[in-house]
């Protein structure tokens, strides 16, 4: 199925590729140099049309053999000031701002007015979808809000890409998760959304880190806690689907079929049970995690990049990361699995300038790009060349991620996961308080999560 | 001797409940200058102290903090919103009180049902009309969300006008004052406690709203913010651990120019609320 | 309005006599309506009988009534708005209105050209500026309808005038008339527009879209919505697995009730409480402990809700010091607290947060109601108190029967209100639990609700998280009968009387 989806989008790139006859060309050549290019047809600004023609058949061979350029044509069609939006996260300020100006000096000739807002892309979604219209012409999202976002028409499709190949330099999850019905409609920005295991190397050593009931008991005996957001869908996830128990998107894009409920599912259902009974691996959501470790109370947790620092500072050296440990149900281990995560960069088509908005998501999310927000952020690079630098290999928190892609699956889920998963979460975590049948708390959790989109 | 530990028991209760009600307050200012960005757990009084969430608030304006810009937007803001509202409130409240006209009690009884429409749920559509007219994501359309309905705010004021006596106007009809006069001359000057009020009132309401705000200023830019906004968003997901001492000193700062405000209004409040009542 | 609310709740405050001469005798009110909206006709279709030529004419020209009696400015203004409004018409309204049955029939589709790096629109339709810019249309033509008979009397009154042969006002007498015996409508007209913008029209929309599929899978720009009659109502009231709002909304409903009488009382009787051991002579510095008090109130409300939320988190300060005491512990030897957490669920566990709620409500409300009860405690008659005292009753039995009653005499349509302020309380809910709660009820969590959620809360979440207005829709409406009817109800019995002259 997968490989399926795969070969549609390789055969689109390769379509669009021929098509425009600078995917190719343009890829070869890094985004710095590719302004140069534009350069000469930029100086005859649109008087006349031989000029958009010319200028490419110095440069790139391939695009005149289609007798034309599309990036010529575009500065050669801009006239006047091209105004954009863009949001980035909060944390992605600075980078994104230098980025910008960047982008700016590569087109010298178009006068650019981009203001950049800050909008966490986790919550992305929830300001586009208010108001698609008003929302960002480029914004940062989290690959979990790529189905409702294209439901909402939020998202240019990808058809063509101009300065660089964003279906081969990216790594295929990455992409994957970028497409919805194998058309891509984001650009990869960052391969570290999923989640792992933290721990503090001075409590576990590398073999209790390999079962979670090991964990526990070293943990307990250390008189600290293991975290994780078991009243979370994202991550009690980790346990089903580890079980073999499916949970997928239908074909409508909003409904989801789920097997938690079927045999095996009290079994998981059983060991969360067991697991937190000990009140040694016990629910906590994020923000309280951060604080936990700070203080020394957690010595290990599930989470994923955004809080290696915290990580790193409250365990100093024997900081270390991996990936998630097995866990045994009805006698059985299983490997937890997880979510992968990408953050994407999209177009919002109701732009004005979509032309501009694609090639400064292109510039967003290029190798250069995604270089530089590793280093200056420690994020994990989707693109392949920037993924596979040294100092990414030696990062501790992204080779575990890597570890763990192995068990991870793109997040495919309707808009009905959340609740009813997350409620689960909550009742296992709190010992079932009111004794519900297992298999009754599955069946209800399966019915809210495949109910019909109300 | 008995008086004494009465009176001694009397106050201690009513320390002990002012300690109640302060101890969160108390956090808020001591949390405030802590060195420590996220939230401490452990410890109520922070383990270093420093001035820097202020320096960070005032002096290091970046695409996340602009507090200045909030401030100002947010005073701009305020001020518009109370002057339109107190004239709008005190337009109806004055009709409403003082003039006979046929549907008077039809409208009054119609305003008080219509205010009873969970706002939350009209957001939306106030929403899509202000962009009709290019008016979100700018402060004059926040100014309009804020003052426009205010005229169904009129109960309090109305209240407080019925309590002024008719014989005055009659006099100055008598004279041949026209009722546009008689408002501006012996109305309006009568109802200083309850014009305060207003007005105070209305001018806190951008201070403290930002569910609206949110939905309105939905650009991202942080400079188009308002304090409510600007301070909502340090508590987010990814923002607590590094934020949350710059919120509760921007927290301190606001509370300083609106609690003096409503220190002074406290008195025009009781007087205005419980003014006309009291005589009957 | 809606900032008002959100803002402080407890800012309205009424008082008896406000609501005095409001008079909801219903039926009393309900027959004078319909006589009114009789005369209103009878006037009108008298007018267009009885009136002359000009007055016949003005039916089609509005301005003709007024150049036949020689005022020129009023018959330029009339012809001036009539021409705007055909323009509206026009222009504005026949194009929403056209499509106002289906709700739009073109879905948005966008061609980029990869050539030219350029996408092109089609002429799309937007289901929901089609509803918003038709509503806007029907009741702009209803206003022009209720001012064109307005007119067509005016100028009937105009022939009367002269056939009688009485001084007919010049245009300067008109505008001078607006500042004296028509005061009233320069006044409301400005105020008017304004609520009409923010209140009208948006439960106008609202309530149109309660009858429509307007939710996350038929969102404009992309999709289009339309209408499905009474289905939404439907759903609210059904129980089945899949479709839970049914159950959610009797348990929302149940706790939002729960919540108004909790909160309403504990904070009413609290401040008297309050106020009264302030105020008792033998406390010094009276005004020092008020001020103390008010501190707490004057922070803005969202600073102290959200920061009061860490306080009690899961892993909060509040939390370590009760670690620290024993007190965790404790709770959990007596079964308060379940044994596999190792904190006080504060804000977490449905029966912990509803009191926590409870508890932190009465913190935020009790320095407002201990503000008004100083007030009104002040002018308590003193000759009746003091009359009891000789009497030999003890100050409890003061406090039960002369001052409570007093109290409640005073401030008893602001304890109604209030009630229903708190039927709509969105901030303390919402601050102090959005992000933390998780509800443990897999009903409530199929159709997106919590057990904390009040009705308000809940719809919010819905619009806000699911875009799922058209349930929203109908639970705002819902809610908005409940307390229109309660305030109707209650004011009805409570009130009686017409006192509002007494003071004039």
């Amino acid at each position: 199925m997968k490989k399926k989806v795969l070969a549609t989008l390789l055969a689109t790139a390769m379509t669009v590729g021929c098509l425009t006859g600078c995917g190719g060309g343009a890829a070869e050549a890094p985004a710095a140099e590719a302004p140069a290019a534009e350069a000469p047809a930029a100086e005859e600004p649109a008087a006349d049309a031989p000029a958009a023609e010319e200028a490419p058949a110095v440069e790139a061979p391939a695009a005149a053999a289609e007798g034309t350029d599309p990036i010529a044509n575009l500065i050669a069609a801009t006239t006047g000031t091209v105004t954009l939006k863009v949001w980035a996260s909060e944390e992605d300020q600075d980078l994104t701002t230098k980025l910008l100006d960047e982008f700016k000096a590569a087109y010298p000739d178009v006068t650019f007015d981009i203001t950049l807002g800050a909008e966490s892309e986790s919550t992305a979604k929830d300001t586009v979808l208010t108001d698609v219209e008003a929302a960002a012409d480029v914004y940062a999202f989290a690959d979990d809000q790529i189905n409702e976002l294209v439901k909402a028409g939020a998202l240019q499709e990808v058809v063509a890409n101009y300065t660089f190949d964003v279906v081969n330099e990216n790594v295929t999850g990455a992409v994957e998760a970028a497409a919805v019905d194998g058309k891509v409609y984001a650009y990869p920005m960052t391969a570290d959304n999923g989640y792992f295991m933290f721990y503090d190397s001075s409590v576990f050593s590398e073999s209790d880190v390999q079962s979670l009931e090991k964990m526990v008991e070293v943990a307990g005996a250390a008189g600290k806690k293991i975290a994780m957001d078991i009243s979370n869908g994202w991550y009690i996830y980790a346990f089903f689907q580890g079980a073999g128990l499916e949970l997928t998107l239908n074909d409508d894009g909003l409904t989801n079929t789920c097997a938690w409920n079927s045999p095996g599912g009290t079994d998981v259902a059983q060991a969360i049970l067991d697991l937190t009974a000990s009140n040694v691996l016990v629910d906590m959501n994020d923000e309280d995690m951060a604080v936990q470790i700070a203080e020394g109370n957690v010595a290990a947790c599930v989470n994923g990049t955004w809080r290696a620092e915290t990580a790193a500072e409250a365990w100093g050296e024997n900081y270390a990361a991996t990936k998630l440990p097995t866990f045994n149900a009805g006698g059985k281990d299983y490997q937890m699995s997880s979510y992968s995560g990408y953050k994407m960069i999209g177009v919002n088509p109701h732009s004005a300038n979509v032309g501009w908005a694609m090639l400064l998501a292109e510039f967003l999310t290029n190798e250069a790009a995604q270089t530089a927000r590793f280093e200056a952020r420690g994020l994990g690079p989707a693109n392949l060349a920037a993924a596979s630098s040294d100092a990414v290999q030696a990062n501790p928190a992204i080779s575990a991620l890597a570890a763990q892609a192995a068990y991870a699956t793109p997040q495919r889920v309707g808009g009905n996961f959340w609740s009813p998963a997350e409620t689960l979460g909550q009742i296992l975590a709190s010992g079932n308080p009111d004794g519900t049948d297992l298999q009754e708390l599955l069946d209800t959790t399966v019915e809210g999560i495949t109910a019909p989109v109300e | 001797m008995k008086k004494t530990i009465h009176s001694i028991l009397r106050h201690a209760v009513l320390l002990l409940l002012a300690v109640v009600w302060l101890i969160p307050i108390l956090w808020l200012f001591v949390t405030s200058f802590s060195g420590y960005k996220g939230i401490n757990t452990s410890h109520f009084f922070p383990e270093t102290w420093t001035l820097d969430n202020y320096a960070q608030l005032f002096l290091r304006s970046d695409s996340i903090v602009q507090y200045n810009k909030w401030f100002l937007n947010t005073l701009v803001i305020a001020i518009f919103t109370c002057v339109i509202s107190t004239i709008l409130v005190l337009m109806v409240s004055y009709t409403m009180s003082k003039l006979r006209f046929p549907g008077r009690k039809t409208l009054m009884s119609f305003s008080i049902i219509l205010n009873m429409f969970p706002g939350v749920l009209s957001m939306i559509a106030i929403y899509f009309i202000l962009k009709t007219f290019n008016l979100t994501n700018s402060h004059i359309g926040m100014i309009i969300v804020y003052s426009a309905g205010a005229g169904l705010g009129f109960l309090i004021c109305k209240g407080f006008m019925d309590t002024i006596s008719v014989s005055l106007s009659e006099a100055a009809r008598l004279e041949g004052a026209s009722e546009a006069k008689i408002f501006w001359k012996i109305i309006i000057p009568l109802s200083k406690p309850i014009i305060v009020y207003t007005v105070i009132s209305s001018f806190l309401i951008p201070w403290g709203d930002f569910v609206f705000a949110k939905l309105m200023l939905n650009s991202g830019i942080a400079t188009d913010w308002t304090v409510a906004i600007g301070l909502f968003n340090m508590l987010g997901k990814s923002m607590i651990a590094k934020y949350f001492s710059v919120f509760c000193a921007g927290g301190v700062v606001i509370s300083v120019p609106i609690s003096i405000l409503f220190l002074i209004m406290q008195k025009f409040y009781v007087e205005g609320i419980t003014g006309g009542s009291v005589k009957g | 309005m809606f900032t008002r609310p959100l803002f402080e709740g407890r800012w309205f405050v009424f008082r008896r006599d406000l609501f005095a001469e409001n008079d909801f005798g219903m039926e009393v009110h309900m027959k004078k309506a319909l006589n009114a909206i009789g005369d209103y006709f009878k006037n009108f279709g008298i007018a267009f009988v009885k009136g002359d030529v000009w007055v016949k004419l003005t039916a089609v020209v509005m301005g003709a009534g007024y150049f036949g009696r020689k005022q020129v400015v009023n018959g330029l203004i009339m012809l001036l708005v009539e021409a705007l409004f055909a323009v509206l018409c026009v222009g504005f309204a026949a194009p929403n209105l056209a499509k106002f049955g289906t709700l739009g029939t073109v879905q948005f589709e966008q061609v980029f050209d990869p050539l030219t790096m350029t996408s092109t629109v089609n002429d799309y339709d937007n289901s929901f500026l089609i509803l918003l810019n038709s509503i806007i249309a029907l009741f702009i033509i209803f206003v022009f309808v209720l001012f064109w008979i307005a007119n067509m009397k005016a100028v009937y009154r105009l022939q009367i005038q002269k056939e009688n042969g009485e001084h007919i006002n010049t245009f300067k007498e008109d505008v001078q008339a607006l500042f004296n015996e028509k005061f009233h409508i320069t006044l409301l007209t400005l105020p008017a527009i304004g609520i009409v913008i923010m209140n009208i029209l948006p439960i106008l929309v609202l309530v149109a879209v309660a009858f429509t599929n307007y939710d996350q899978q038929h969102m404009p720009p992309s999709a289009l919505f339309t209408w499905v009659g009474w289905s939404n109502f439907k759903s609210l009231f059904t129980d089945s697995v899949t479709v839970t709002f049914g159950y959610s909304f009797k348990k929302v409903l149940t706790w939002t009730l729960e919540w108004a009488v909790l909160a309403t009382f504990t904070t009413y009787i609290g401040g008297i409480l309050l106020a009264k051991f302030i105020n008792n002579k033998k406390t010094k510095l009276p005004k020092m402990w008020r001020t103390l008090f008010i501190i707490a109130i004057a922070v803005p409300q969202f600073v102290t809700l959200l920061l009061v939320r860490n306080f009690f988190a899961d892993s909060g300060i509040v939390n370590t010091f009760c670690a620290n005491i024993g007190l965790t512990d404790f709770l959990k030897n007596v079964g308060l607290v379940s044994a596999n957490l190792s904190y006080i669920p504060f804000l977490t566990n449905p029966g912990w947060a509803k009191v926590m709620i409870v508890i932190i409500n009465i913190w935020v409300g009790i320095p407002y109601q201990m503000l008004i009860a100083t007030g009104v405690l002040m002018n308590i008659p003193e000759d009746q108190i003091e009359s009891a005292r000789i009497d030999g009753a003890n100050p409890l039995q003061i406090f039960v029967k002369i001052t409570m009653p007093y109290m409640l005499f005073i401030t008893g349509p602001s304890l109604i209100t209030d009630f229903v302020k708190n039927i709509n309380n969105f901030n303390v809910i919402y601050l102090l639990t959005q992000d933390v709660y998780v509800t443990s009820d897999q009903l409530l969590a199929n159709s997106n609700a919590k057990e904390i959620d009040l009705l308000v809360t809940w719809l919010f979440r819905l619009t806000n998280e699911y875009y799922n207005y058209k349930m929203a829709s109908v639970i705002g409406i819902v809610v908005f009968i409940i307390c229109a009817a309660f305030t109707l109800i209650t004011f009805t019995r409570t009130i009686k009387g017409d006192k509002e002259e007494e003071y004039q």
